[in-house]
């Protein structure tokens, strides 16, 4: 009668990730674009032409297969307040990745067809073993994969437009501690495992008013990545296993809408410029609920509220061809933070930032080309977490080089 | 090529460097000196947690948790009484207790705190701690005998600890460590002790000899120049050892009901199917001086609950006094806490002391306190803030409750001791 245990822990908080952009998106598909922060939704340069405006697919003037690879090197520190704690991560390196195919059977053809399989967000998150946020979170990874057939017109000699259908497939695995401890000392784990599934798609419009610029619009609709039956696993004393039974979950995350508008400019024949403002549907991250399919007094359904907030982010970046086979790039770019105050997590340590950009591409005989880039990102921010009372500064440095491969092929 | 073998390179540079930096913090003392630091209370402050005395709650006490991080800023030496025993000991000779398994008078088997040993270890007093020290956080310790010589006649836990047993008072021993920086949480035992035997027996220290008896201690220590820090009184009414047990508690079938009510009708009481109050003892009502208890009342945690579960105890044979605080003892004790706390107040204030507010700490993990991402409360167990003798805090209650030291210390002495990380300190553990 005195001793039954109501341990209200809640399991919240399992997606949201990536500490490299703002709240869990990445923007890693394209070599050349990541060269210039990111930008170049006006500017068709190569097969990535596919996610960053299908709408200028018909535009590029080779048919192209092409893969890139950006490994991430991302390293958050928190600094608790008030107190001489710090906690590390000691992530694996990130590895997202994009792929494309790009296809026009004619120069005059005014159709053209494309394939995408990229990563726009993904990664894991590692907090070293013991550390003061553990009941928050020890480790989440996330992966997921988009796969985009898409297909696009050209109008006329100054619009195009294109459209593709997104599939997306991931995986999430999210480790946390549990406040319970056994007679040794050792506490209680939860891990959660799912698969998900969405559907959605990407959309663009290329204009070109003038010789010199590009106007590109895009929308990339949000993708809800549901998981239904997820596996719920836990590792508590014996004593409590009856109150934390092993089970299915379900629960959902939105990946967000992103409009975009984009300029380009070529101030010469050797030198472009491009701008991008992208419009970011954060809001939709309101609430993250988790649904367990067996309840205990322990174990109840979640309903942790996100409160993300819209968001956009500016970028700006140029290109130079040095001589006719050396292309050189740089970029820098502002993203406003979608995660609000008394809302940061070990996740998603989230915060304004400037990021800054370079890049070059080399081209090596007739069909192959090399594209390579790095970013640098350096964040900081203070919060009280409202719901887990986690207070202190997280400090993230982010590193990601890349390196892209293009077989090129004339179009006939 | 070249360009590219430059940009690799530097992309490597990055990688390396790409480790943020801790910010330098060197802590400061700020206006103290933790020198020679001494501590003096009850329970918490000396580590006394389960129940009994052991290694480990010692280890986690008030005062050697506070010492630890006063070591960040300048402390050399902060020696506590240790007891050296796992098993641990209390003055009815008992050991620590443990959440073990028991099995009930109706055969049923829960989780409950259990005995950790037969026996307690007998040497934790035979063998008294005669070194010096500078932790008097002495179980028991009243305000009222803080200048009783010979106190150690009357409190084992004093006695173990001091080499004169027969002349010795605690505040002169505790004088005698010339603290130029202390920590006093007094008070809560001038209650507990009359609080704990349902108030049926002994009394609450008067509030003028509390006063008198703790102004004269912090006179002086605050003559010779000490600094120091005060704790307000926390409603000890509200720990589970008076609130685990719900008033209506009693839960009927239509037989026993029914039983009952032949017993009870005559004298106007009466029973339904489903949670009753239970039947206490009254005799301030007059009559036959039996009654229902009322919402806002308390069954303590002593009370023999195999008795309750099968031998009618609190329906038949009413509960008696020593197992009950009525609406009337609970204010009665309440109130004496806030006229301690408006002394202790006052006396901070008067002498441009620290004060911590562990009334106000001890209210919010009554309502449930948040802490990096861990829900501590006042529920027994459960809570993780409160021992399994359902009065004093776990290591990780105490830690808690040790950062609200530090933080009102920085504040009134401008200096920055680190907080502890409390999650490093256990709760309540589980078989």
């Amino acid at each position: 009668m005195c001793c039954k245990p109501l341990l209200l822990v809640s399991l919240m908080s399992l997606f949201n990730t990536v500490t490299y952009s703002q709240g869990f998106q990445v923007n890693f598909q394209g070599q050349k674009q990541q060269g210039m922060a990111s930008a170049g939704t006006a500017l068709p340069l190569d097969g990535s032409v596919v996610f960053q405006n299908p709408g200028a697919m018909p535009l590029v003037k080779e048919n192209e297969i092409s893969a890139g690879f950006t490994p991430v090197f991302a390293n958050i520190l928190f600094e608790e307040n008030g107190s001489d704690q710090i906690g590390r991560t000691n992530s694996p390196m990130g590895t997202p990745f994009s792929a494309y195919a790009l296809f026009k059977p004619k120069k005059e053809t005014k159709w053209s067809a494309g394939l995408a399989i990229y990563t726009p967000f993904g990664s894991t998150v590692q907090w070293e073993d013991g550390w003061i946020g553990r009941f928050a979170l020890n480790r989440l990874q996330l992966k997921a994969v988009y796969i985009q057939p898409t297909f696009a017109y050209q109008l006329n000699n100054w619009l195009s437009m294109g459209g593709g259908v997104v599939y997306s497939t991931g995986n999430v695995n999210l480790q946390k501690t549990i406040p319970v401890e056994d007679m040794s000392g050792q506490e209680g784990l939860a891990e959660l495992d799912g698969k998900s599934a969405g559907w959605g798609y990407n959309l663009g419009v290329h204009l070109k008013p003038t010789e010199k610029l590009g106007i590109g619009l895009t929308y990339r609709s949000q993708i809800d990545m549901k998981v239904d039956e997820g596996t719920a696993d836990f590792t508590v004393p014996a004593s409590l296993e009856a109150n934390f039974p092993d089970g299915t979950f379900a629960s959902q995350l939105p990946l967000p809408q992103v409009a975009t508008l984009g300029l380009a400019y070529a101030f010469s024949d050797r030198f472009t410029a491009v701008f991008d403002a992208n419009w970011i549907g954060w809001k939709a991250y309101d609430t993250l609920a988790f649904d367990y399919a067996v309840n205990t007094a322990s174990l109840v359904d979640t309903k942790s509220a996100r409160n993300y907030e819209n968001a956009f982010s500016l970028r700006l970046g140029a290109q130079y061809n040095v001589t006719n086979w050396f292309t050189a790039r740089a970029g820098i770019a502002y993203g406003k933070t979608p995660v609000q105050d008394g809302f940061l997590t070990p996740e998603t340590p989230d915060a304004n930032r400037l990021s800054y950009t370079a890049g070059c591409s080399a081209t090596i005989g007739k069909h192959w080309s090399i594209d390579v880039s790095v970013l640098y990102v350096q964040l900081s921010r203070e919060d009280t977490n409202l719901e887990t009372g986690l207070s202190g500064k997280f400090s993230t440095k982010v590193v990601a080089p890349g390196i892209g491969l293009a077989y090129k092929f004339q179009q006939k | 090529m070249r360009q590219l073998i430059t940009l690799s390179l530097l992309a490597s540079v990055l990688i390396l460097s790409c480790r943020p930096k801790a910010a330098d913090q060197t802590p400061s003392a700020g206006e103290i000196n933790p020198e020679r630091f001494a501590v003096i209370g009850g329970a918490e402050m000396g580590g006394f947690m389960d129940d009994a005395f052991h290694d480990e709650g010692q280890e986690a006490s008030l005062g050697n948790l506070l010492a630890t991080q006063l070591q960040k800023v300048g402390l050399m030496d902060f020696i506590q009484p240790v007891v050296s025993s796992t098993i641990g000991c209390n003055t009815s000779g008992k050991s620590k207790l443990i959440l073990g398994y028991k099995t009930d008078c109706l055969g049923a088997t829960s989780l409950s705190p259990v005995r950790y040993s037969a026996t307690g270890d007998q040497l934790v007093f035979s063998q008294p701690y005669t070194k010096e020290h500078q932790n008097f956080g002495i179980p028991e310790l009243k305000v009222s005998s803080l200048w009783t010589s010979g106190y150690a006649n009357e409190n084992q836990y004093f006695s173990r600890v001091t080499p004169s047993p027969n002349s010795d008072k605690v505040a002169s021993k505790f004088l005698s460590t010339n603290p130029t920086f202390f920590a006093m949480m007094l008070g809560v035992d001038d209650v507990l002790g009359y609080a704990k035997k349902g108030a049926s027996v002994g009394e609450m220290t008067p509030v003028n000899g509390f006063s008198s008896n703790l102004t004269e201690l912090v006179d002086s220590l605050t003559v010779k120049g000490a600094k120091g820090i005060l704790a307000t009184v926390p409603d000890i009414s509200e720990l589970p050892y008076f609130t685990t047990i719900p008033y209506n508690g009693l839960n009927l079938t239509a037989d026993k009901a029914a039983s009952l009510n032949q017993i009870f009708n005559p004298i106007g009481i009466s029973f339904q199917v489903g949670p009753n109050p239970f039947i206490i003892e009254d005799p301030a009502i007059g009559g036959f001086g039996v009654r229902k208890m009322v919402e806002g009342e308390c069954v303590l945690l002593a009370v023999p609950l195999d008795s309750v579960k099968c031998y009618q105890m609190g329906s038949v044979f009413p509960f008696r006094d020593e197992f009950v605080l009525t609406l009337n003892e609970l204010d009665e004790i309440q109130t004496r806490i806030s006229q301690y706390n408006a002394v202790i107040s006052q006396l901070a204030n008067d002498n441009g002391l620290a004060l911590v507010d562990a009334y106000s700490f001890y209210k919010k993990l009554k309502s449930g306190m948040m802490y990096n991402g861990v829900n501590m409360s006042l529920t027994f167990v459960s809570g993780g803030a409160v021992s399994l003798d359902g009065l004093h805090l776990t290591p990780r209650g105490n830690a808690l409750l040790a950062n609200e030291f530090i933080r009102s210390i920085n504040t009134k002495y401008n200096s920055t001791v680190p907080l502890l990380n409390a999650t490093s300190y256990r709760g309540t553990r589980f078989p």
